[in-house]
């Protein structure tokens, strides 16, 4: 594909996220703060955090903890989403189980379900963590390869690595 | 608790005191065992046949009406410590001996329930073995209708029947799960895998003194 | 009344009777539906499972157990300060009031009190909780019903009460805060003047939502005589906190029961309200923010000076010995009975959560409303999903 379609539609793509707010525990009242309250808005960003089900979504935010009880729900959500579609899992609780690592009910991260881009990490993580996570996402979307995503590389396999909040750089 | 540690009958708890009077008189040999800690709480052990029943003297004779919760104790000492054994060494020998606490008991594992008088202030904790070989014992659910709930995850969490209960299905585990998880011979598995790294380090540090404070701090006047 | 508004009506009422006829005779089964587990109207993921017939509710079931993290079993294998900083995620929104029922059953079986200045602060930290909990409620309670603005209210107000608390304690709600025998550390400098002006920012927002949402004409009809509780049926359910106060029984945790906390050294009203509807819990709940504010008015013109920790040893043993302490949280009656064998850490821990009592009335209270009623029934009844599961 010509570099400069890509790029445009890279743009496009990157400044009109859709989130689909999975908001389980803790982390869903940070999120909610982010997303909702005044102070740390994400209509800034251009992400609009109101479809109203997985089936308008590209970027989902796992926020709490995921029980075993819940895993299969949300493995179906996942797969209603169209591509191409992102996945932030937010919290220490989504990204290895958290405080609960030892519970007989509760999955060891959500990656075990499905395949995450970005990780933030933090118990909860404050609002501004949890911006920055969708910042380095648009960044990540930018620099995607647009072709070989609809060829179908991009869904198979999540070749690119995740990214870890407060990490390093992008690739 | 205002007594002295030499004279520990000095404060009478009338309305305590009352409570196990009350108790005594309506069921008799079945309320095996009480203790009360004056102004502070009681505590009653019933027998397993008189479990209803103590419920319906708590209910319309001490009056009290309000159902708090509903639970059990399992008095096994954990086999897997509090695991953070190394799980590559075989599982070391720990004490198994069951000692129950308050009120004394006999079997393995113990319900207890605790109820509230909201008139005079006060809430009763009462307990009743269950017997091991087959832990069951009756339901609460026509003597307090909240009791549906709480027997409910007693049952999934510890295996032990109410005979009466309408439904007694799983409440918050999956209908799959095998196992009684919060009896003590449950282990949790990650931690069998892995031992849990942030293990107290219970050894003093070089001239510390074992009674010092963790912290003294002055605070500003107001 | 004209004739034509009889006729209207008769024809209306004549109608209806036809349909009742049509639905006996053709015995139309009902339709289940199932509300959740994720579902933007419930707070968290709870499933409801109801039996219609047409709109109305024939059996309602929750189906609780989808954020049961296993508490009380990870309490076994953890020490003391460990289990503090589990136990602040349980009702998740006003987390400092989940420490302190737990701290307090530590602290009765070591018989050890925390200094006055600690006890204070405590109970302002806790009143602190309860005010940033019950302003979402607020706010919420709007989204449950269909308004959408007053939660960006709530959210913007909240972060006041927010930001005091990470100035005092580093966390913003897992504070992590509670020592056995104290407080981890003392105020900072300016946080009393600092508090009292957000106080007085709380009962402005008090008084908005009061203007914006109680006052609305929609808003009375949809809760005025939805979801009655009768006292009797509240108290064999263990219904507590403003859910029992709005069937017309006063009972206060606070006032009623003698703890090491700094409540009887202040004047506050206990509300109750004789309806026992989804109005009467609302209602409630917003004059406890504003008496809250109040509460914490009252104390900051007061703490003792001195140390906010008392004199405990580095390592924690908790004699052998069984507690129990229960407090009036935001939601309603928690409390924590603490089985100790004389270990680094407790033996049994029984959470005794409020949500769980007043999500068990559930299913007797939702037989015969409408679909709409539902959300509103759950939303005045309040809960927190951490609460109910543990």
């Amino acid at each position: 594909m010509p570099t400069p379609l890509t790029t445009l539609f890279n743009l496009g793509r990157s400044y009109s996220l859709w989130v689909y707010q999975w908001g389980l525990a803790c982390c869903a009242i940070e999120m909610g703060a982010a997303f909702g309250s005044p102070r740390y808005d994400v209509m800034r960003l251009g992400v609009i955090p109101l479809p109203a089900s997985p089936r308008q979504a590209d970027l989902v935010v796992i926020s709490g903890t995921v029980t075993d009880k819940m895993a299969p729900s949300i493995k179906r959500l996942y797969e209603q989403m169209p591509e191409p579609k992102y996945v932030i899992s937010m919290g220490s609780c989504a990204n290895c189980g958290g405080p609960y690592w030892d519970s007989y009910s509760v999955t060891k991260g959500v990656d075990q379900i499905i395949p995450v881009d970005i990780y933030v990490p933090g118990c909860p993580p404050r609002p501004e963590a949890l911006l920055e996570g969708v910042v380095l996402l648009q960044q990540r979307i930018k620099n995607e390869d647009m072709g070989a995503r609809w060829r179908g590389e991009g869904t198979k396999a999540r070749t690119a690595k995740p990214i870890v909040v407060g990490g390093g750089p992008i690739e | 608790m205002s007594d002295t540690p030499s004279a520990p009958e000095l404060v009478h708890d009338t309305t305590r005191e009352g409570v196990v009077t009350a108790m005594r008189a309506a069921l008799g040999e079945g309320l095996i065992d009480s203790m009360i800690k004056p102004n502070d709480d009681v505590w009653v052990r019933v027998s397993a046949d008189a479990w209803q029943q103590a419920g319906r003297v708590l209910r319309d004779t001490v009056g009290c009406e309000y159902f708090c919760f509903l639970s059990a104790i399992d008095w096994l000492p954990s086999p897997y410590g509090r695991g953070e054994d190394d799980p590559t060494a075989p599982l070391p020998e720990r004490d198994s001996t069951i000692k129950q606490g308050y009120t004394g008991g006999s079997t393995r594992m113990q319900v207890f329930a605790r109820v509230t008088n909201l008139q005079k202030h006060f809430g009763v904790t009462i307990k009743a073995d269950v017997p091991d070989s087959e832990p069951s014992i009756d339901s609460w659910v026509t003597v307090y209708a909240g009791a549906n709930w709480h027997e409910r995850e007693c049952h999934e969490m510890f295996g032990i029947d109410f005979n009466g209960h309408p439904d007694l299905r799983n409440m918050y585990l999956p209908t799959d799960f095998e196992g009684y998880p919060l009896r003590k011979d449950f282990p949790l598995l990650a931690r069998m895998v892995k031992p849990w790294p942030g293990i107290v380090d219970v050894e003093l540090l070089p001239g510390d003194d074992a009674d010092e404070p963790a912290v003294s701090i002055e605070g500003e006047p107001a | 009344m004209t004739d034509l508004a009889d006729r209207q009506k008769l024809s209306y009422i004549a109608a209806q009777a036809a349909d009742a006829r049509l639905n006996v005779e053709l015995e139309t089964e009902g339709m289940t539906l199932n509300i959740g587990p994720q579902h933007p109207a419930t707070h968290g993921t709870l499933r409801i499972i109801v039996r219609l017939d047409g709109e109305q509710v024939i059996w309602a079931e929750p189906g609780a157990g989808y954020m049961h993290r296993g508490y009380e079993k990870l309490t076994e294998v953890r020490t003391f300060p460990q289990v503090t900083a589990l136990v602040n995620r349980i009702d998740w929104l006003g987390s400092f009031a989940n420490e302190v029922p737990f701290i307090l059953a530590a602290e009765k079986l070591m018989d050890v009190e925390a200094p006055p200045r600690a006890q204070w602060i405590r109970t302002i930290l806790f009143e602190l909780s309860r005010i940033a909990n019950v302003s979402l409620f607020l706010g919420d309670l709007g989204v449950q019903l269909g308004a959408i603005t007053p939660v960006f209210m709530a959210f913007r107000d909240r972060e006041y009460v927010l930001n005091l608390i990470e100035s005092a304690t580093g966390g913003r709600f897992h504070p992590n805060f509670d020592r056995i025998g104290g407080l981890k550390e003392d105020l900072p400098a300016g946080w009393i003047t600092e508090t009292k002006q957000v106080m007085k920012k709380l009962r402005n927002f008090c008084d908005e939502i009061e203007n914006l949402l109680f006052g609305n004409e929609i808003f009375q009809s949809r809760l005025r005589g939805i979801g009655v509780i009768p006292a009797e049926v509240a108290k064999q359910y263990g219904l507590s906190g403003a859910n029992l106060r709005a069937s017309g029984v006063d009972w206060d945790l606070r006032r009623d029961q003698k703890l090491p906390l700094a409540y009887d050294k202040v004047d506050f009203k206990v509300w109750t309200h004789p309806d026992g509807d989804s109005f009467a819990r609302c209602w409630i709940r917003l004059q406890e923010t504003r008496e809250a504010t109040k509460i914490v008015d009252q104390l900051l013109e007061g703490i003792p000076s001195g140390s906010v920790m008392a004199k405990v040893p580095r390592i924690i043993k908790v004699p052998e010995g069984e507690a129990w302490v229960s407090t009036e949280n935001p939601l309603g009656e928690m409390g924590y009975y603490v089985v100790s064998k004389g270990d680094l850490g407790p033996f049994r821990v029984k959470i005794r959560s409020a949500s769980f009592n007043n999500i068990s009335i559930v299913p007797w209270v939702l037989r015969g409303v409408y679909v709409p009623d539902v959300i509103s029934i759950l939303a005045s009844l309040y809960f927190i999903l951490g609460d109910i599961d543990r």
